[in-house]
């Protein structure tokens, strides 16, 4: 046994902890999926690592141990500094939860364990197996995360069991509380906020915070957030995979649902849209004898798979139990009535575009059947903020009018906008937008799509960059839009010179897709 | 679990033990399928205490026993809650924090009932029962309150008002100018004083320096008022908060002496063994024998001064009927009337129980609104600052 050496295992013990932070800081952003962890880990391999590895073992059979002691103590400043560093400036840090002290634990231990073995073995074979393990463990990190992981995973299972039951044990204390489950493909978390503040009118009312959506964050948001005084708790519910939606209800025993669509996200893991109707069905088959179920009609995935069931159906269709009738957008926002069996409600709300429409429909008619008056219901929706850059109607330039929709990139979102944009009757329609990005194969066909559109809404079309617009050109070309409203600018400070030389107060502007803030008037 | 109610009692008052009182009734009345109780009594000296003994209005007789039975405690926001917690005797005596999840003041007058104890659950963010700092405080001050009421359009007697030191300084200018502007008899009062304290009938000139030095013993600030020759006093009492309310019947108050004093009110009585009984005790009649048309110009003006002042939970309001005219004219307000004028309540058809239900669900229905409008933005506006020299480098940009 040589001291050198053991002082570079001592070294070597801490370079590992310092460097296992950042791998479990990645575990813990990938929700604790080995398998997503992994999949990060392919594109992120640590060379350094594999490189401190290779040093160790090499001056360590060539017997130069002072030399090893060295490198490892280089290594081990390194460690720390390249640790801080990735702490301060990572976005999201790692959170020290019990979870993560576990981990850190179970690291410890495996390095402590093979240590004490080592100094133990003496001079024997197997105390050089294992210095060696240990040497491995200790550089290159991720395969002691997995050990971490498998190990603890009992305890964690343990601590996720206990903390359900309690959760389940608050609900079951609360008798008079009501708990609403909303899913979804897409639409649920603003549902959810729209409804919130609806029922806020009435009762006192808890959410699930921003998108917290697995069982776990339902888990937590009970035991942190539910108040003796709670009324009613409203409880976003996601899902990934077939039994999701049952396993939260298992939990939370919903008495009310809105499924506010079915369409194909997260298909890799669901395989078929029948799989995601079943799944946010799910929810349904929970609420069956207690309470109502409000399902969005204007999603046709749920529209075509309901027929003859009882189910209260919200939307735009005026066949619907509850229907929005008479949109209208003005400068304030939009204007509809909504019709829930006799009785017609007529509302205003700053929220623009059909999906924002539709879920408001169905958050106000599950509130209605609660028991919240007309009078609160309007009062709530016309209070409902936008959420930034999303369709918010603002002011702009001359005193014409801005919808900023600057941070909407999807294809469906932005045809849905220059229809919001197209609806603003008897005034001078104007848009400004790059197109869109990141589309892979469909990105030629998304644009000139959006070029059509644009060409059948608008009375001004201003693109930004000559290249990027191009599908959008050919779209408006292949159409009779006059040609002398169009322009294709090269920057979008570019775009709002030559759009001030039309705006006007009667001039309605939308920026799709490109953060107008600098260029507000 | 249960909604845990901390009623907030006692505090440095004149009226101390009248708020005991109120409080020991509403803490008895108030459900307790539904709520815990927890009692915090204020002393004289601004410290608070907590404990069982504090249920039953005979361990008041004696406070120091009463105290020594009890723990004192005092409160903190932590991780989104409010926790009541005690001071540390020993190692091994360590009491649990407990969580509040709502406060009811049932204080009386100055430094409590004014906005002073509302400040102080405002900024713990505890939602809490009845008027907010704002309307507490302008329905402390009797001539704020008038200010407040004329500009609404709502009658009330003119008055004018003084200070102490203004008087002192020169008694012939203040009394001339009471003679001329008001005239005799009149009726001076400190400006915050609840329960007709302080409060005297002026028939001439020679009453008039005692009264206005009596006054000025309770308060900095007094106002003077035509008195009322031929009156009958009339109180009404209104649940509810600026948006939606509704009044009670109204009672008239039985006077011994020309005006209600706080003999009459808190200790007189004693023939028929009311004594220590508060309010609920009090000689009156309900509903007060006036005739519909009256009753109900009383109790839809006691709704608009209730909306006027943007009062919340239950408050009484005095008026005052100049029999003369048989006008109308509004006296004062109670933010935080005594004995939370239930008795008002239960001739209306709304038993205590369910009255402090009400006002607790009106305390979290505020709260909601609250938590529905910004005050804070969430993006910290000092993080992108760079203070100092580098600060006007960066103006350079």
């Amino acid at each position: 046994m040589n001291h050198f050496f053991t002082v570079s295992l001592i070294l070597l013990m801490l370079c590992g902890v310092f460097n296992i932070t950042r791998q479990l800081q990645m575990l813990q952003q990938n929700s604790y999926f080995p398998s997503r962890y992994t999949k990060w880990l392919k594109t992120n391999i640590p060379f350094f690592q594999f490189l401190l590895y290779f040093t160790v073992s090499v001056l360590w059979c060539a017997g130069l141990y002072t030399l090893q002691a060295a490198v490892c103590s280089a290594a081990l400043i390194l460690s720390v500094y390249y640790c801080f560093k990735n702490q301060k400036e990572s976005i999201k840090k790692l959170v020290f939860t019990g979870r993560v002290k576990r981990q850190f634990a179970a690291a410890a231990a495996v390095y402590i364990i093979l240590f004490i073995l080592y100094i133990a073995a003496g001079d024997a074979l197997w105390g050089k197996i294992c210095a060696a393990a240990l040497i491995l463990v200790c550089t290159v990190t991720p395969i002691t995360v997995y050990i971490c992981y498998a190990v603890t995973l009992p305890v964690e299972k343990m601590f996720a069991a206990y903390f359900i039951n309690d959760a389940k044990r608050i609900l079951k204390s609360y008798s008079n509380l009501k708990v609403i489950g909303i899913t979804g493909s897409y639409g649920k978390t603003t549902t959810k906020f729209i409804l919130t503040r609806i029922l806020s009118e009435k009762y006192n009312t808890v959410c699930t915070p921003q998108s917290f959506n697995t069982p776990m964050g339902i888990v937590r948001t009970v035991r942190e957030n539910l108040k003796p005084q709670t009324q009613v708790f409203v409880c976003e519910m996601g899902a990934k995979n077939t039994g999701d939606i049952k396993e939260i209800c298992d939990i939370v025993s919903p008495d009310y649902a809105i499924i506010t669509s079915v369409g194909p996200q997260h298909l890799e893991t669901f395989k078929t849209v029948d799989n995601i109707f079943k799944t946010k069905f799910e929810l349904a088959d929970a609420v069956k004898d207690k309470g109502k179920v409000f399902v969005n009609g204007d999603s046709t995935e749920i529209k075509n798979r309901i027929q003859g069931k009882d189910f209260f159906v919200y939307g735009t269709d005026p066949a619907a139990a509850a229907a929005a009738e008479n949109i209208s957008y003005t400068r304030y926002g939009c204007e509809f009535d909504l019709r829930i069996g006799e009785e017609k409600l007529h509302l205003t709300s700053k929220l623009l575009g059909r999906h924002s429409i539709i879920n408001i429909t169905g958050a106000a008619a599950l509130a209605y059947s609660l028991g919240v008056s007309a009078e609160e219901i309007r009062f709530a929706v016309a209070s409902l903020k936008p959420t930034e850059h999303r369709l918010e109607i603002k002011k702009s330039y001359n005193g014409s009018l801005l919808i900023d929709d600057a941070y909407n990139a999807n294809p469906e979102g932005s045809l849905e906008a220059v229809r919001v944009l197209g609806s603003f009757d008897g005034m001078k329609k104007v848009i400004i937008t790059p197109g869109l990005v990141e589309l892979g194969d469909r990105e030629y066909e998304c644009n000139f799509d959006l070029g059509l559109e644009t060409a059948r809404e608008c009375d001004i079309i201003i693109f930004v960059g000559e290249k990027r617009s191009k599908p959008m050109t050919d779209a408006v070309n292949t159409t009779d839009f006059d040609k002398k409203n169009m322009f294709v600018a090269a920057s979008f400070r570019e775009a709002m010179d030559i759009y001030s030389r039309f705006a006007d107060s009667n001039t309605v502007l939308l920026i799709e897709n490109d953060l107008p803030d600098n260029y507000l008037y | 679990m249960k909604t845990n109610v901390a009623v907030f009692y006692g505090c440095r008052s004149v009226e101390h033990e009248v708020s005991i009182i109120s409080a020991v009734q509403a803490m008895n009345a108030i459900d307790r399928e539904k709520y815990d109780v927890t009692p915090v009594y204020v002393t004289k000296d601004g410290e608070m205490y907590t404990g069982e003994s504090m249920f039953t209005i005979e361990e008041y007789r004696n406070l120091a026993e009463l105290l020594k039975k009890s723990r004192k405690v005092y409160f903190v926001r932590e991780d989104g809650k409010v926790l009541m917690k005690s001071e540390t005797v020993s190692f091994f005596k360590r009491e649990k924090p407990t969580v509040i999840d709502v406060a009811f003041p049932i204080v009386h007058g100055t430094n409590c009932e004014d906005g002073t104890i509302q400040g102080f659950l405002e900024y713990l963010n505890l939602p809490y029962v009845g008027c907010d700092v704002m309307s507490s405080a302008v329905g402390m001050d009797k001539s704020v309150f008038k200010d407040v009421l004329k500009n609404a359009g709502l009658p009330v007697l003119d008055c004018i008002c003084f200070r102490a030191r203004e008087y002192t300084a020169d008694k012939s200018v203040v009394t001339e100018k009471i003679k001329n502007k008001i005239g005799f008899p009149l009726i001076v009062k400190p400006v915050n004083t609840g329960s007709s304290i302080g409060i005297s009938k002026v028939s001439s000139e020679e009453e008039l320096d005692s009264a206005l030095m009596l006054a000025y013993s309770f308060s900095d600030k007094i106002l003077v008022e035509r008195a009322v020759e031929h009156l009958r006093e009339i109180n009404c009492s209104v649940l509810g908060n600026a948006d939606s309310c509704i009044a009670s019947v109204c009672e008239e108050p039985f006077m011994n002496d020309e005006i209600l004093s706080y003999n009459d009110k808190y200790m007189g009585n004693s023939k028929t063994g009311g004594q220590s009984k508060g309010m609920a005790s009090l000689g009156r009649k309900i509903p007060a024998d006036i005739d519909e048309e009256k009753t109900e110009e009383i109790r839809r003006l006691a709704c608009g001064i209730f909306k006027a002042i943007g009062a919340e939970g239950v408050a009484r309001i005095d008026f005052i009927i100049d029999t003369d005219n048989n006008t109308v004219y509004a006296n004062e307000i109670n933010t935080i009337p005594g004995s939370l004028a239930f008795y008002l309540w239960d001739a209306t058809g709304i038993k205590y129980r369910e009255l402090c239900d009400r006002l607790i669900e009106l305390a979290f229905k505020r709260q909601r609104n609250r938590e529905n409008i910004s005050y804070t933005i969430d993006t910290n506006i000092l993080s992108g600052v760079s203070f100092g020299t580098k600060g006007s480098k960066g103006a350079k940009n």
